[in-house]
């Protein structure tokens, strides 16, 4: 539903976007991750036709952007980072504005414009936009990602600014939107956000993909391979000793250790300690976010 | 195909301006003024119709007297004079406030970003808020005939159809001026980062056009640049005062060889009216060329042509003498009268045109290669 081929923008001789490639399939939720300034949003601008790009091409449900815009731009539903309205228009008034833009009939316009400020929770509120939190502007924002009921959403950083409530309202709508089969993209920087909506994701670091796939994809493809192991005995335990032990570090007079190991060494560590009585041996369940850091790191120093 | 986007912008921009405060509170001072000035000007009307019937009645016969100014028929459109003038501060005041922060209002709330994820093209966004400013400076502008016309009606008096299309004229030129500044308004929108640096440009060019360039015309300045107009021979002078500068008479001398006096021409006083005539030219060509790039000069030839077309067709010609050589070849009354002399200020039209479109160009060129980063 969503390609990009080598796509790549260039501002002042500095890549923003370098040689990107993207296929998301229909009815995925798509997570766009990387560090401020890794080129997600100069993405989302170029797969909304707001910015061409330098070369490459995008296409939105078959579709290239670049030189169908307009048609590409009724398929889309928008929601910017930094979101904004008319301050001094109702809610109401603002998503009816946009409503026209789409060239929807008044019929449609009066049975769509309140259900979609009942489904993001600002139904019965009156007062102009200029008086809005930037949680209720974020909430407006969704809902006006959704006012064309559009095939493809592409949403920048969705939850920035919104409560705890605001973001369970937020997937909830994300999850049934994508289950009536609406093809998603989330950019963010905050992947404990994208990790619990998204299906997949892409990592973008410098304007560069540096991994993509399922989580599960992300996860082993991450990190540098080493293997942390804990172990918990009833008594003092002896020193252990193998090829594939990097580093070790003993606590509680021996009765803890954290070891690291170039390989997943449990069995024979098992066999040396066993003797001491083995309360706990386990491997550490990586952590989402140190993976993710290490793409950034790698990236980084290369 | 164009999508529906120029007409629901414009729509919106129409409903916005008219919604404004700033539209209500400047229009609504604007109105006020502009009627009492109309109602002042309709008791001098009918004081100065009084005085033309008195004159009529006193100089009949007299060629002279009937060719001077106090033979003018006094028109009620001459009401309108201290509108024109209203209409170079309010009105000007009005196109810039409605027109400054148009593009730099939706870069400030962060809307032009959505605005243009909408199925629109680019340009639908600049037209449709021309459009719509267009509109309601239309709309103000009709209000303003309307009350005008109410304000004659109830003092009695009556337009003709000419009158009446006199009326619509100066509404059509009023238009323009203000349009011309909202223009410039939406140009500044376009350039600057944040209002309020919109406004402070607009101001800078308005201050420029208005008061700074016709300064270049004034007596003083010109001759600082352009030096001293030419000193008469030493003999008697007569002088007149007219309109634009001043004017020596030819001078003559008179023998007492016969019955008849003989005039001579004194070849000094020749040659000093020649340079004095050319100096004077150079001087209100200058004076006319940079009028012409001011929007306010503009209008208020155009509308005095409109509304007071005796004053007119002076401030026309070099001197108030030239006012008679005219006579022989524009028509003094009626439509013919009018677009003669309209026809003479055809670089004053073109001008009044030119601006507003050329900074509603620039203004178009400049949002069309935004950065919507």
């Amino acid at each position: 539903m969503i390609r990009c081929e080598h796509l790549t923008k260039v501002y002042n001789g500095v890549p923003a976007v370098e040689d990107l490639c993207l296929d998301i399939q229909a009815g995925e939720i798509f997570g766009l991750l990387g560090p401020n300034g890794a080129g997600k949003s100069t993405t989302i601008l170029m797969l909304i036709g707001l910015i061409e790009p330098t070369s490459g091409a995008c296409f939105i449900d078959g579709t290239e952007v670049a030189t169908h815009p307009i048609e590409v731009k009724r398929k889309i539903g928008y929601m910017p980072e930094d979101v904004g309205f008319y301050a001094t228009l109702t809610a109401e008034e603002n998503l009816d504005y946009s409503a026209k833009l789409y060239g929807m009939d008044a019929a449609e316009r009066r049975k769509r414009i309140p259900d979609l400020l009942s489904l993001v929770g600002l139904e019965g509120v009156e007062k102009a936009v200029g008086g809005y939190s930037k949680g209720m502007r974020q909430r407006l924002g969704l809902a006006k990602a959704l006012i064309n009921e559009p095939t493809v959403i592409i949403l920048d950083e969705p939850t920035a600014n919104l409560d705890p409530q605001g973001v369970a309202d937020y997937r909830r709508i994300i999850r049934e939107t994508a289950e009536n089969g609406t093809t998603v993209l989330v950019s963010s920087h905050i992947l404990s956000e994208v990790s619990r909506v998204c299906t997949s994701a892409a990592v973008l670091v410098h304007g560069k993909r540096v991994a993509g796939g399922s989580w599960n994809d992300l996860a082993h493809a991450g990190g540098n391979g080493d293997v942390v192991i804990r172990v918990e005995t009833r008594s003092p335990m002896p020193e252990i000793v193998h090829p594939a032990l990097i580093s070790a570090e003993y606590a509680e007079g021996h009765m803890t250790a954290r070891l690291v190991a170039s390989a997943d060494i449990r069995n024979e560590i098992a066999d040396t300690v066993g003797s001491a009585g083995i309360r706990r041996l386990e491997t550490e369940v990586p952590d989402l976010e140190d993976i993710f850091l290490s793409y950034y790191h790698e990236e980084a120093t290369s | 195909m164009r999508s529906t986007g120029l007409r629901v912008i414009a729509g919106k921009e129409f409903n916005d301006h008219l919604r404004s405060r700033k539209f209500h509170l400047i229009f609504g001072i604007f109105l006020v003024i502009a009627i009492i000035g109309l109602v002042g000007g309709m008791v001098n009307y009918q004081e100065q119709l009084e005085d033309y019937n008195q004159a009529q009645s006193t100089v009949s016969g007299d060629d002279t007297m009937s060719k001077s100014y106090y033979s003018w028929k006094p028109s009620m459109l001459s009401a309108f004079n201290e509108m024109s003038s209203l209409m170079t501060t309010i009105g000007v005041i009005l196109g810039i406030a409605m027109g400054f922060d148009l593009i730099t209002r939706e870069k400030e709330s962060k809307s032009l970003k959505i605005l243009l994820s909408h199925p629109i093209y680019r340009d639908e966004v600049i037209n449709g808020k021309a459009l719509g400013g267009v509109a309601a400076i239309a709309l103000a502008m009709g209000i303003m005939l309307v009350i005008s016309l109410a304000v004659m009606l109830i003092f009695g008096i009556v337009p003709n159809f000419e009158e009446t299309v006199r009326m619509f004229l100066f509404g059509a030129l009023s238009f323009l001026l203000v349009f011309s500044f909202f223009a410039i308004a939406l140009f500044m929108s376009t350039v600057a980062k944040d209002s309020g640096s919109a406004i402070i440009y607009t101001l800078i060019v308005m201050i420029v056009l208005s008061s700074l360039l016709p300064i270049f015309t004034y007596g003083s300045v010109y001759t600082a640049v352009f030096g001293q107009p030419p000193d008469p021979p030493e003999s008697t002078v007569i002088r007149y005062g007219g309109y634009g500068g001043t004017y020596v008479s030819s001078a003559v001398s008179v023998s007492d060889g016969g019955d008849m006096l003989e005039p001579e021409i004194d070849e000094a006083w020749q040659e000093y009216e020649e340079k004095s005539r050319a100096y004077w030219e150079q001087r209100q060509a200058v004076a006319a060329a940079v009028s012409l790039i001011s929007p306010t000069s503009n209008y208020q030839t155009l509308a005095y042509a409109v509304t007071n077309p005796d004053m007119a067709r002076m401030m026309l010609s070099s001197s108030i003498f030239e006012v008679a050589e005219m006579d022989d070849e524009i028509p003094q009354e009626g439509f013919s009268a009018l677009f003669a002399l309209l026809g003479e200020m055809a670089k004053n039209i073109a001008a009044l045109v030119i601006t507003p479109a050329l900074f509603f160009g620039l203004a178009w060129v400049r949002f069309m290669r935004e950065d919507v980063r």
